[in-house]
């Protein structure tokens, strides 16, 4: 499910202060290495071109696919959301906590994470859905946006802590100097400084929060995934109908790291000027 | 020369061991479906179709080797050629004769809409607007989708966790197939106290095992041990043993 981030240590933070994308994560489009010719553009053009293809040239089981599949995707589009904008808070305090001072705010954050990375979220979700009702019921969406959320929350703690970590030494010296307290210097100074650091792995962690949505198929959620076993279940066309919901992901994903890259590149604006 | 010398040696040896090991079959099963085939607290997998195909395979002479596999694929599986036979109540349907091949039919049901105690459902229309629940790609789900009511359907990738929803109380009933329905309703602890049979449908469907299409031969020789086992009297010992209806 996820494999960047096994070593729990501000990984990655080169002396510069800049953070690299773990390696196996996605790899971001690099807009300086511009030109029509690039593996992102190749991608995204071979996805649509085969599934074009597919849809003119068959459109008996393609097409009808297809069809079948836009309720799913509104799902899988509205979990993913969801659980974004509970993830980011969360990660942010999990961050903060992580490098707190106090021990047992110390304490707690880095159970969470702990404990969250070390369960599978497949398990995760079994266990909010299914387990946890016998005292507490909550819907399949709920379930489905607590369950990513903590995961993801606890994955982007360790980004956010990264991040900050990053900036430099001296920029809160300097800052409390000038007389502004811990929180001042923290909301002013270090994390505007730390989110041109932070917004690349974040927004792979988005990415990746997407394509994991398709584990909440197994609680009878109607998402992108659970359409296409509907339909491959009532057909037994297996090759079609995965090959379709396949390409349906890698486009959705390719212009969502398309909009990070471009995000990055805007963020990083003072820095090309150099 | 060597390579001729090696055939000749090889192939009585080749023929030698086959004569005197029976054939294999490998069955595929998803021991989701109490009573027809489930796991017992000692993780065996057990069952009327697990009987029923050793039974068979006894009867036309070929050992059984029988495999857990998720429902959701099992079909995929069969075609790829990963195991030969799929001895999971498959109900025999037209669209799934197209893409496998059926043994004759050796057990007919029907499917029932299991609630919880006190819910007056008596047939579909009293279930428009409502949640139903099903194991995704069993041909309650399909008869729940070709009823044109109007109802939410929510497929699960397991039988038990739908049933697990409705006790939980997130649905309003589950359809599945008459002896899976009545296990739940009557038999399985924890459940009988709180569902209840709804109703069930006036059609019968009826199971056969599944093979790779073009496996005729296959089929023709499941057949045979259907006969067999029937003639013999272990299908209604069985019968008896499992569905206690």
């Amino acid at each position: 499910m996820r494999d960047n981030e096994e070593n729990g240590l501000p990984a990655g933070v080169a002396p510069e202060g800049k953070i690299e994308v773990p390696a196996g994560g996605l790899v971001l489009p690099d807009s300086e290495k511009g030109g029509l010719v690039n593996a992102w553009s190749l991608s995204l053009v071979g996805a649509l071109a085969v599934l074009t293809f597919l849809c003119t040239v068959w459109p008996d089981p393609y097409l009808e696919i297809l069809r079948f599949l836009p309720e799913g995707l509104v799902v899988t589009f509205e979990v993913t959301i969801l659980s974004i904008v509970c993830a980011i808070p969360l990660g942010l305090i999990t961050g903060l906590g992580r490098l707190s001072r106090n021990r047992v705010i110390n304490l707690i954050a880095s159970t969470y994470v702990e404990v969250i990375r070390g369960i599978p979220l497949l398990v995760q979700i079994f266990y909010i859905y299914y387990a946890l009702a016998k005292f507490l019921q909550v819907s399949g969406l709920t379930s489905a946006v607590i369950a990513i959320s903590f995961c993801y929350g606890a994955y982007m703690g360790e980004v956010f802590r990264a991040g900050i970590m990053a900036v430099p030494k001296g920029q809160t010296e300097a800052s409390r100097s000038l007389g502004f307290n811990k929180v001042q210097t923290m909301v002013f100074v270090v994390l505007p400084q730390a989110l041109r650091t932070i917004v690349p792995p974040v927004g792979n962690e988005c990415i990746a929060m997407l394509k994991d949505t398709s584990l909440v198929s197994v609680m009878a959620m109607p998402d992108l995934m659970q359409y296409g076993r509907s339909f491959a279940a009532k057909s037994y066309l297996y090759f079609e109908t995965y090959t379709v919901i396949a390409l349906i992901y890698l486009i959705i994903t390719l212009l969502l790291s398309k909009a990070v890259s471009i995000l990055e590149s805007r963020l990083n604006y003072y820095d090309k000027r150099k | 020369m060597l390579r001729r010398l090696l055939c000749a040696l090889l192939l009585p040896a080749l023929l030698c061991s086959s004569a005197v090991a029976a054939e294999k079959i490998v069955v595929a099963t998803n021991p989701t479906w109490p009573p027809l085939e489930f796991l017992d607290s000692d993780k065996n997998i057990i069952g009327y179709d697990i009987d029923m195909i050793n039974a068979i395979g006894k009867e036309i002479g070929m050992d059984v080797e029988v495999r857990m596999v998720a429902w959701d694929g099992i079909f995929a599986g069969v075609a790829a050629g990963n195991y030969d036979v799929i001895a999971s109540g498959v109900t025999i349907t037209p669209e799934r004769q197209r893409a496998f091949e059926f043994s004759k039919p050796y057990y007919d049901v029907q499917q029932i809409v299991v609630v919880k105690k006190g819910d007056s459902a008596a047939n579909f229309e009293a279930l428009k607007g409502r949640t139903v629940g099903g194991q995704i790609g069993t041909t309650g789900v399909f008869v729940a989708q070709k009823s044109g009511v109007d109802m939410t359907l929510r497929e699960y990738d397991d039988v038990g966790l739908a049933m697990q929803d409705l006790l939980n109380g997130r649905i309003d009933a589950v359809i599945c197939d008459s002896p899976v329905a009545l296990y739940y309703a009557n038999q399985k602890e924890g459940f009988t106290d709180h569902l209840a049979v709804a109703f069930r449908t006036e059609a019968t469907e009826s199971f056969g095992f599944v093979v790779k299409k073009g496996r005729k031969d296959l089929a023709e020789r499941l057949n045979k041990g259907i006969d067999a086992v029937r003639a013999k009297g272990v299908e209604a010992e069985l019968i008896r043993k499992w569905m206690g209806e």
